[in-house]
């Protein structure tokens, strides 16, 4: 009977290559957004869009472990391991929670 | 004045973020002292930048642990329940709590930081009989095993005691929401002690949930506005190049001396938050 259920391969490589990805994409948008202004591009709203590029790339690193949790609970699902599943759901609702709270206390 | 220039911000968080890396700990917190004490930067402000920073680095180094099997992704998401819930506390009481006793509580936590740095960690072995059908551990199967490359085989484990691993957890995650740190000096310690994971399985574990946890806070302070995209943003492009140099660092040296420096910088970092609590700002001024 094996119950090593924690080791599964395959899932910590999609994890690995999720996060991995997700890093560099968030962190590029942040460079190309504080590198516009530096090329000497301007414009009548350049420094707005330029902020709003940082600014996107900040959400995409902040959603980088929502969607870490999202995907982990579509895998248990798959694998049938409701339990799991709930548990991941569960943490996702807690996150969920809090953007409602944030936009609660602004 | 703009003492916080993308470029001052920019350099400072790779240093910040290096040395943390050298030493395996999250960048944040270098960062929220040095933003705090020598940007000018109020502690909210701060923190709200250093929460993204801490996010993108456990995002960014965690593919190494998972992908050579130290990760214990189920103990991770179970534990990522009581942080979360600590987070979600954090950011609540943020707004309530006085910016001094913020400056006291990030002093604490540096000097608990220092000590952890001096006291070498070490397995606690013993009671491996413990066959208890019932206990949390074993109804989730969370026991597993890893690889040790020295030994050549793999070595299992049993997971013990989780009830008071997601107590520890919950006020790991409450740190983490109000100081803007990975808080993995509060994870690390709560998993080699109450949960018994073998030493790199309780690094690589809470390198991996740390990123859920600031998120959790994190999501609330984006939508609330509290992060300000010219500070956070070249704070996180500069901690995440700096965590990838600090991995490197860490290879290359790591003695006792280099542990002893940065005890003296965390216990000068303590003095400096401190005095801030009291009101007595040395460099620059805190909003």
């Amino acid at each position: 009977m094996s119950t090593d259920l924690a080791r599964r391969p395959g899932l910590d490589e999609l994890l690995a290559k999720a996060l991995h990805r997700g890093t560099w994409l968030g962190s590029s948008v942040i460079a190309l957004g504080l590198a516009l202004p530096m090329t000497g591009w301007s414009g009548d709203s350049s420094a707005i869009i330029c902020t709003r590029i940082v600014t996107a790339g900040i959400a995409l690193l902040i959603v980088l472990p929502v969607l870490r949790v999202l995907l982990m609970s579509i895998v248990f699902v798959r694998e049938r391991d409701f339990r799991f599943s709930a548990i991941a759901m569960l943490v996702l609702a807690i996150m969920v929670l809090g953007s409602v709270l944030g936009v609660i206390s602004s | 004045m703009h003492a916080w220039s993308a470029g001052w911000l920019f350099v400072v968080s790779i240093g910040s973020s290096a040395l943390g890396g050298a030493l395996g700990m999250a960048s944040g917190i270098f960062i929220v002292p040095v933003l705090t004490l020598f940007g000018g930067l109020g502690i909210h402000a701060a923190v709200a930048a250093s929460i993204v920073s801490v996010i993108a680095c456990s995002c960014g180094s965690a593919a190494p642990f998972l992908k050579s099997g130290l990760t214990n992704i189920r103990v991770a998401i179970v534990l990522e329940v009581a942080t979360t819930l600590g987070a979600l506390t954090g950011v609540l009481l943020t707004g309530i709590l006085s910016v001094p006793f913020l400056y006291f509580l990030f002093a604490a936590v540096l000097l608990v930081s220092a000590s952890q740095m001096m006291a070498r960690r070490h397995e606690i072995l013993g009671e491996t009989d413990v066959s208890n059908l019932r206990d949390w551990a074993t109804v989730l199967r969370l026991h597993s095993s890893y690889p040790d490359h020295a030994l050549g085989r793999d070595i299992s484990y049993r997971v013990r005691r989780v009830p008071l691993g997601l107590a520890l957890m919950y006020g790991a995650g409450l740190i983490s929401a109000l100081l803007g740190i990975g808080s993995g000096v509060l994870k690390i310690p709560a998993m080699d002690t109450a949960l018994r994971l073998p030493l790199k399985v309780s690094s690589a574990t809470s390198n991996f949930m740390i990123g859920v946890t600031a998120a959790a806070s994190g999501v609330a302070y984006f939508v609330r506005g509290d992060i300000d995209p010219v500070v956070a943003g070249p704070v996180a492009l500069g901690s995440v190049l700096g965590a990838l140099l600090g991995a490197r660092f860490l290879m290359v040296v790591s003695g006792n001396k280099l542990r002893l420096f940065f005890v003296v910088v965390l216990v000068a970092l303590a003095a400096q938050m401190l005095l801030s609590a009291l009101g007595i700002h040395l460099t620059g001024q805190a909003a």
